[in-house]
């Protein structure tokens, strides 16, 4: 199986136990109807893009839950023989946060989006990788979870932040020697999707820029 | 490093391999219609036979193995493409108590299908992608690319979905499913039918006999709008260039498009442009849709196997249901086509403008 070395270019992170307040979502989308229309995954999305300084080029995003706002909606719809809103169908697919980002960043480039379980984050870096070694260029590795929905104490045993989200920009690197493993230490609390990606944030935030990942 | 499609096994409404491409060449739909999704109105959907879709992973994923050249698959990558992963299971449990008490999270999300599969096989390693009904397709693209710079020998691709209630009704709320079977690219067709599907493929970097090469891929974003396609079909024609460019062939090599051809009033008027600009009338196109329905997440995985069978059989897939074709520009084939098929493209779209196109050529 074969290693590759990522230098990161930049990084974000950011969370918070319930919401993430002060998105800055309406210098980010200046369109109304657009803002209206973004889902919480999308707005922390486009944040962390705008924190990375990323506006176009290929995306892998990952999220082990993705739209639940959006699926417990349309749930709930179902049960009280409510009218289904399609809105909250078409935002309830994996892909929205970034297809959200592409609209409004006009980039027609490449979307793949991970959803691994506790392992989302790692996989996001891993596919990542191979998008920047296939094609040469700068990819944006991001993952975003917000899972504080109405009743959620029902099922969360996994996390403190019900909203979390981090990313990096990322390029290939020829420089495989000194290139570091992405260290074993876990936020405490924090859900185990987001974890390897926190991790390489946190390493960058200590000077390491050069991570080894297998592919 | 080349990409081999090795054996490939599937389980759809028109049942397996060999009894879907029977009722491809006949034409016969395995769509039913159906009046207990919708309180006010008929579905017509796509509805396989079997008791779980974890049973049915495993039983596919089995029969791959046994077929293939490995004696397990400790050095081979799964990679999972699902738009609903364990969504069908959670949702019944919130249906039938009122609450989400009983949801086990991890049974949840695209990664049950895979782990499950982790669990009973041994992979060396798995992942998940989830790009709705491109899903399976982009697992497609990347088992491609990881074979092509040599990181794995062998990925096994598996593309799953099971109906779920909020997948119909949603499609419903957009006023695009169809209360009758589908019809792609006829003047008349009024939508889309939801269906279900399992396909796995295992592709290798080593040919074998029957081996189909996964010649090219290409992807793009329309950047257009979160549920119409982009109507001067930029999208479309960027991952169908894209991916013949990839495999290093020029547009007038290809023999076949399978169409991604949902019969939407949208997708296939902007499929059909796209073609038309691409390749004019020097292709056949069809959509293998009007047999099987839109499986989602699994679509990209199930015409994958048709396109490798369009090349096996030599035979070109005909389209079911046309009586009067909309855009008369474009060549669609209206009765199978017996000819050497050496290259064929298949195309998968998605909510959120994800294309994704897949190029598959005859080892001869």
């Amino acid at each position: 199986m074969k290693k590759v070395a990522l230098k990161i270019i930049s990084a974000a992170k950011i969370y918070a136990p319930t919401k993430i307040e002060n998105l800055d979502e309406k210098r980010l989308v200046p369109h109304m109807m657009t803002r209206r229309r973004l889902t919480r995954n999308s707005k922390v999305m486009l944040y962390l893009s705008d924190k990375c300084d990323f506006k176009d080029g290929k995306i892998v995003y990952g999220s082990c839950y993705s739209e639940l706002d959006e699926t417990a909606k349309i749930s709930r719809s179902v049960l009280t023989n409510d009218i289904l809103s399609p809105t909250a169908f078409q935002n309830s697919v994996y892909n929205t946060a970034p297809s959200y980002f592409s609209l409004i960043n006009k980039d027609k480039d490449e979307i793949i989006t991970i959803s691994s379980g506790m392992k989302t984050s790692l996989d996001t870096l891993k596919t990542a990788a191979l998008q920047a070694l296939v094609s040469k260029e700068r990819v944006f590795c991001v993952s975003v979870e917000c899972i504080n929905i109405d009743k959620i104490q029902e099922i969360n045993r996994c996390t403190k932040y019900l909203e979390a989200g981090a990313a990096v920009v990322v390029e290939i690197s020829d420089e495989i020697e000194d290139a570091i493993e992405i260290e074993d230490s876990k936020m405490p609390d924090m859900i185990g999707s987001l974890q390897d990606l926190i991790c390489v944030v946190d390493m960058y935030e200590k000077g390491i820029d050069k991570i080894l990942i297998e592919l | 490093m080349s990409a081999y499609i090795n054996n490939y096994e599937l389980l759809c409404n028109a049942g397996d391999v060999e009894s879907l491409m029977q009722a491809i060449y006949a034409k016969e739909s395995a769509l039913v219609i159906d009046n207990t999704y919708l309180d006010d109105a008929s579905a017509g959907l796509g509805i396989m036979e079997y008791d779980n879709i974890f049973n049915v992973l495993e039983r596919i994923t089995q029969q791959i193995l046994d077929k293939s050249n490995l004696d397990n698959f400790h050095n081979t990558l799964l990679i999972m493409g699902s738009s609903v992963g364990g969504m069908q299971e959670c949702e019944d449990i919130f249906y039938r108590d009122m609450s989400f008490k009983n949801i086990d999270p991890m049974r949840y999300s695209i990664h049950v299908l895979s782990d499950y599969l982790q669990e009973k096989f041994a992979f060396y390693d798995s992942r998940a992608i989830s790009t709705a009904c491109t899903s399976s397709a982009n697992a497609l693209l990347l088992a491609k690319r990881l074979i092509d710079v040599e990181a794995y020998d062998n990925v096994l691709v598996i593309g799953a979905d099971g109906l779920c209630r909020s997948t119909v009704l949603g499609f419903h709320a957009l006023g695009v499913l169809s209360n009758k079977r589908c019809t792609p690219f006829d003047t008349d067709r009024n939508g889309m039918n939801v269906a279900e599907a399992v396909g796995a493929l295992l592709i290798q970097n080593v040919k074998v006999k029957d081996s189909v090469e996964l010649k090219g891929v290409g992807a793009s974003s329309d950047a257009y709008h979160m549920t119409n396609p982009d109507p001067e079909a930029t999208g479309a024609i960027r991952s169908m260039r894209d991916a013949i460019a990839d495999a290093g062939i020029e547009i007038d090599d290809i023999d076949y498009v399978n169409a991604h051809g949902t019969a939407t009033l949208a997708n296939d008027r902007v499929e059909s442009l796209a073609v038309e600009k691409l390749f004019g009338k020097k292709v056949f196109v069809s959509s293998t849709k009007a047999i099987t329905g839109h499986t989602l997440g699994a679509a990209g995985a199930i015409e994958a196997i048709v396109s490798c069978e369009a090349i096996r059989n030599s035979m070109i897939p005909p389209q079911a249901g046309l009586k009067n074709q909309e855009n008369k520009n474009i060549n669609v084939a209206k009765e199978s086509v017996k000819m050497d098929v050496s290259y064929v493209i298949s195309n998968s779209f998605a909510f959120g403008g994800n294309n994704t196109s897949l190029v598959f050529g005859a080892c001869r």
